[in-house]
């Protein structure tokens, strides 16, 4: 059951270049969590709309959580498609309860069931993370009852996670599971377009990147394409 | 010591997942919705008294509705067996296939994109007469069309969700108002006397045997719509009972709605001159039943209706480019989505389709209600007709390799006699096709139509042999739609 991918260890990200700890470095780099760079790249830089319809937006996030805990050896897919939980637990405190609902059920389910289950609060659950990690910030409605908006904090740390999938894309780079994840995931909710307004013409193909992936991260790429696809043909957006 | 069997409870996760699913009455509604029964009722239905000149609609709208529910029985039973369930070259594919299924594939893009493109043949001379009448407008039947073309090619833009509201709506009122002026029709027939005439089996014959194929492929385009409720068979919430209700009930109630509409026209007309009467008043037939009001009423929902139809099948159109664009049998960039998850793509290859239609007939001059509403319209349900025969081949050969636990009458008694019998109708149509399209014999309209399909078939099947010699991947995913990414061929859902 154990992912080769995620053999770095237990949710730490990818060493990369030594950068100085400044605040705004630390925000450019992100909080290192997959789900968290894919909602800031489904929202708008500076108004934090949505660019994505709910339903393939919740299956992306739903994706990119199941993601943090396949990279961090937490879960795996077993050969039948079923999710199993490892004896392992992430660090934050919404990977760990996804891992929980996981070894919480009694018979293993698909893949595909608990992308559709995840999906259902996958956003409200991620943009709440975002906003304890300072990433997002609520601005007040014109109507005082209404709970008010989430935007990005800083638009250069909302664009953050477009330079890690380019990242990705440069053969001159060093292969990180965690950015090629994020591509696959991007790609598969919908968000190619973006992707083709700032990734360079020449290097790695989406599909090249992602083919470096292990066996799971592929499969969970390929369900989330798929589901978001039936969502789209089936009307339920 | 015998084991004893706990029943277990359902988790969180089943009941959530149990609570997003569709039961049989959003399925219903999400196929009625696509139906615009006015544009039958108000459309069709007169136009093919006029243009065919028999009278065995009301008959031929039930034998229809007997044999469609006997092609149902296989089609969804199947539908619990493969992905990609809302198209029919998805299980033309599985059973007979994969050039079967891409030649299929074609053939469902020119039958849904005619059904399409003809309404604006209907929605512009009705538009131009509405706006001519009451805001005292005046302009060529083809701006009209262009301004329905314009807004439909927003709307298939737009959020997918909202165009589903507003057919909903537009749904509600055109069955009230069919139902109404059908009641005004029967109580006030033609001599005092209400006549079954048209009703009777006799009438399907009363021509000639042959020219049943005619009034088949009239009726069959009324029943265009039902076969959508697989579109929805991985969202149904109990998939061996939400489909197969759905699927029976829509075509009950079409059947009911059309075959009582068509008798009330030629019941208040008199069976002898409805034909004549069509030919005068066209959708009138149905507005001038009722009342003032009512007919006033009418006359602005068929407008409605139409548009709602062109957006249905606008839809429907842009959903089959995008799952072949997905499945990489059309170029990839027709399975992509852009901002908004709208797959702009393939929703502006209809459009563009739409838009050289509507400036062809313009350009040259042909009466739309006739040539582009009324032939295309059919020659539409001509190619529905072939995949209905194809689909219940398909069904048969695909339960002979496995039955899946199915029952002997919906793998294959059921898909026999269906196929027997809207096989045996396409023959009859294609022989009689100049008395559908009210041409003379030998007319080359009679022969071009249909031989279009022929085109399509034949180009699809030497595609389907390129795609298995270069591109083997993407023939060993024919089918399969959303899920050609993953290879899955069966699916996997939550029973409740």
């Amino acid at each position: 059951m154990h992912d080769p991918s995620a053999s770095r260890g237990r949710g730490q990200p990818a060493p990369g270049p030594r950068q100085f700890r400044s605040p705004v470095n630390a925000g450019l780099a992100g909080t290192g969590r997959v789900a968290d760079d894919l909602y800031l790249m489904a929202h708008h830089d500076l108004t934090g709309k949505p660019l994505l319809q709910p339903r393939p937006l919740g299956l992306g996030l739903a994706g990119g959580l199941l993601a943090e805990l396949m990279l961090g050896g937490s879960i795996g897919l077993r050969y039948d498609g079923a999710m199993l939980a490892d004896r392992s637990w992430p660090a934050d405190d919404l990977a760990r309860r996804v891992r929980d609902q996981i070894a919480a059920e009694l018979v293993p389910r698909p893949l595909t069931e608990w992308l559709a289950y995840l999906a259902r609060t996958a956003a409200p659950d991620v943009a709440a993370r975002l906003e304890r990690a300072g990433y997002l910030t609520r601005v007040r409605d014109w109507v005082p009852w209404r709970p008010g908006r989430l935007i990005p904090a800083d638009p250069d740390w909302a664009f953050g996670p477009l330079l890690r999938v380019r990242s990705a894309l440069d053969r001159s780079r060093r292969f990180d599971p965690r950015e090629a994840v994020l591509t696959g995931l991007a790609v598969a909710c919908g968000l190619r377009y973006r992707l083709d307004q700032y990734t360079a013409p020449a290097g790695r193909s989406i599909e090249e990147a992602t083919g470096y992936l292990g066996a799971g991260p592929r499969e969970l790429i390929a369900r989330t394409q798929a589901a978001v696809d039936s969502a789209l043909l089936s009307h339920r957006t | 010591m015998s084991r004893m069997q706990v029943p277990v409870k359902p988790s969180a996760m089943s009941r959530a997942l149990a609570r997003d699913r569709l039961g049989v009455p959003a399925v219903l509604f999400f196929v009625l919705a696509g139906v615009a029964p006015l544009t039958v009722a108000a459309g069709v239905i007169p136009s093919a008294y006029a243009t065919t000149g028999l009278t065995g609609i009301p008959a031929a709208f039930l034998v229809i509705a007997v044999i469609l529910a006997l092609f149902a029985a296989g089609y969804v039973a199947m539908t619990r067996h493969i992905t990609n369930a809302g198209a029919f070259y998805a299980f033309i594919a599985r059973g007979l296939g994969h050039p079967a299924g891409v030649a299929a594939a074609l053939v469902a893009l020119l039958a849904y994109t005619f059904l399409q493109v003809g309404l604006y043949g209907a929605f512009g001379p009705n538009a131009q007469a509405e706006a001519a009448a009451h805001l005292h407008l005046h302009a060529a039947w083809w701006v009209w069309a262009l301004a329905a073309w314009a807004i439909v090619t927003v709307l298939g833009l737009a959020r997918v969700d909202i165009t589903g509201k507003v057919l909903g709506v537009l749904l509600s009122a055109e069955v009230i108002v069919i139902m109404a002026e059908t009641s005004w029709g029967l109580i006030r027939p033609d001599g005092g006397h209400l006549s079954f005439a048209t009703l009777s089996p006799s009438a399907l014959v009363s021509a000639g045997f042959s020219t049943f194929g005619v009034l088949a492929v009239v009726a069959v385009l009324g029943f265009v719509g039902f076969e959508q409720a697989p579109v929805l068979a991985e969202e149904a919430r109990n998939s061996r009972r939400t489909i197969p209700v759905a699927t029976y009930v829509a075509l009950s109630v079409i059947a009911v709605v059309y075959a009582g509409a068509s008798w009330a026209m030629a019941a208040h007309a008199g069976t002898a001159h409805v034909v004549t009467a069509a030919g005068a008043e066209g959708p009138g037939l149905l507005f001038g039943m009722g009342a003032g009001w009512l007919s006033q009423t009418a006359q602005v929902l068929f407008l409605t209706s139409l548009f709602a139809a062109a957006l249905s099948f606008h839809n429907c159109v842009w959903r089959y480019i995008y799952a072949l664009g997905r499945e990489g049998v059309l170029p990839a960039a027709l399975g992509r989505t852009g901002a908004n998850s709208i797959p702009k793509a393939a929703s502006l290859t209809q459009s563009a389709t739409g838009l050289a239609t509507i400036a062809i007939f313009a350009l040259g001059g042909w009466p739309p209600m006739t040539d582009l509403f009324f032939w295309l319209g059919t020659t539409g349900g001509f190619g529905i007709l072939l995949l209905l025969a194809a689909t219940s081949a398909a069904v048969i050969a695909f339960f002979a390799r496995n039955p899946h636990g199915e029952s002997a009458w919906r793998r294959l008694i059921a898909p026999a006699l269906a196929a027997v019998l809207l096989t045996g109708i396409v023959v009859l149509a294609v022989l009689h096709y100049d008395t559908l399209l009210g041409v003379a014999p030998g007319s080359p309209a009679a022969w071009l139509l249909p031989a279009g399909y022929a085109v399509m078939a034949v180009a699809g099947l030497g595609w389907a042999l390129v795609l298995q010699l270069r591109r083997p991947q993407v023939y060993a995913t024919i089918g399969l739609g959303a899920h050609a990414v993953t290879g899955q061929i069966t699916p996997r859902r939550v029973e409740s």
